[in-house]
């Protein structure tokens, strides 16, 4: 399916579930978006840690509403901690499934983003490796002069913002020495594009989400 | 270093590349110290969770989640920064963090809105205390209208409802109020964005 199509469907369901009241729907929900991820061949293994991460929220949650809930706890608690498997597995279908190029490439075509936002996204991306190992840089750097950078030191964000400064300039004029214009029309290599079916089966799935959501299931 | 005069001198709404790559790599950075720093996060949320406190933990440290927004408004003073560097954040949080998918955009766009409609509310002239203090107020405010729905707080007791309430407000208040103050200096203070 085309990654735009299938983020704004995951994105209404992921809306119209904050709203739902019922677990069935929850576990319908999560259950079907576990059947996609496995035949989508996704590796068990991610899919078994998608059910282990969240356990200690859900657990959290669960005793929460049971402790401090009003009217019927269990449902409360059942409720809220199924919701949060039917975000994870609905979640899943889209990352676990379409790479980050394929998405803003298909927003900027689909969507028609414009293409500044699209690219200098990508470009920061790129980074990320980077980021990370500069982060642990700066805190072993602080460690040396014996000081201990803290999420709540101001010092920490401020030399970020120093890096993302320099890099944001550097990767800003090397996309433009390289011929990226923010005005001009682009032509493009890899092209997306909304067959009819999909359209097709995005109303289906939404037709079926609303069933769900209105169904008064328990 | 390069000067950044462009971006003061175009108006306020238009973003250049260079902006754009910017907000997205401080966003990236916040995540990275936000992961890179907490591994206490699952203690403090398995603590808490067995004593039924559970959304505390979440709380705590939504001040932190949502660094990112007041930021890139403090930084770049432009209309919207708040709203475009916290969904920018959530989108990065959505491709490497993972688990919660699609989820981290609808509550980042909530967010960098509840924050961004502090700014805005002061006609994005106040870029200091008293803006972050009403993006404080409205992203406090809007960010637990939207827990009351999505994460069933309406389903607790008020007592239980208040503390929570009051628990987001000083987290959100030191480190998207106080946190981001003290940042904003330093980067005054150094001259690297060359503003008048």
């Amino acid at each position: 399916m085309n990654p735009s199509l299938k983020l704004g469907l995951v994105l209404i369901a992921s809306f119209e579930i904050a709203f739902m009241q019922s677990i069935v729907a929850n576990i319908t929900i999560a259950a079907l978006g576990l059947l996609y991820l496995l035949s989508k061949r996704v590796s068990l293994k991610k899919l078994l840690w998608l059910l282990l991460v969240p356990i200690i929220p859900v657990i959290g949650t669960w005793l929460s509403f049971y402790a401090h809930g009003t009217g019927d706890v269990f449902h409360s608690a059942w409720l809220l901690s199924t919701r949060i498997y039917a975000y994870i597995y609905l979640g899943g279908i889209l990352t676990l499934t379409v790479s980050v190029e394929d998405l803003l490439g298909s927003l900027e075509q689909n969507c028609h983003i414009p293409t500044k936002f699209v690219y200098g996204t990508l470009g920061a991306f790129n980074f990320v490796p980077r980021v990370n190992q500069t982060v642990k840089q700066m805190k072993i750097a602080a460690l040396m002069r014996g000081e201990v950078l803290h999420v709540w030191s101001p010092e920490i964000f401020f030399k970020s913002i120093l890096v993302s400064l320099r890099w944001s300039d550097n990767l800003a004029q090397a996309m433009q020495s390289h011929g990226f214009s923010e005005y001009t029309k682009r032509s493009h290599y890899q092209t997306y594009s909304i067959p009819k079916w999909n359209w097709a089966l995005a109303v289906i799935l939404l037709i079926c989400l609303q069933i769900l959501a209105f169904g008064h299931f328990i | 270093m390069m000067n950044r005069t462009s971006s003061t001198k175009s108006t306020s709404l238009s973003y250049s590349l260079r902006d754009v790559a910017f907000i997205a790599l401080t966003g990236i950075f916040c995540g990275a110290i936000f992961f890179g720093t907490t591994v206490s996060y699952n203690f403090l949320s398995a603590g808490l969770a067995a004593i039924g406190l559970g959304p505390f933990a979440n709380d705590i440290l939504l001040g932190l989640w949502m660094i990112a927004g007041p930021l890139a408004a403090m930084l770049t003073r432009k209309v919207g920064a708040s709203t475009l560097g916290e969904l920018l954040g959530s989108f990065v949080e959505m491709v490497l963090g993972g688990q919660w998918g699609a989820a981290t955009l609808i509550s980042g766009l909530i967010q960098g809105v509840g924050n961004g409609l502090g700014f805005a509310m002061a006609g994005y002239k106040h870029f200091d205390k008293l803006g972050l203090l009403l993006s404080t107020i409205t992203g406090t405010i809007i960010t637990f209208g939207w827990s009351m729905i999505n994460e069933g707080y309406a389903k607790y007791n008020l007592g239980f409802l208040i503390l929570l309430f009051v628990v987001r407000l000083i987290s959100i208040g030191f480190f998207s109020g106080v946190l981001v103050y003290w940042i904003n200096k330093l980067v005054e203070k150094s001259g690297i964005l060359n503003r008048d």
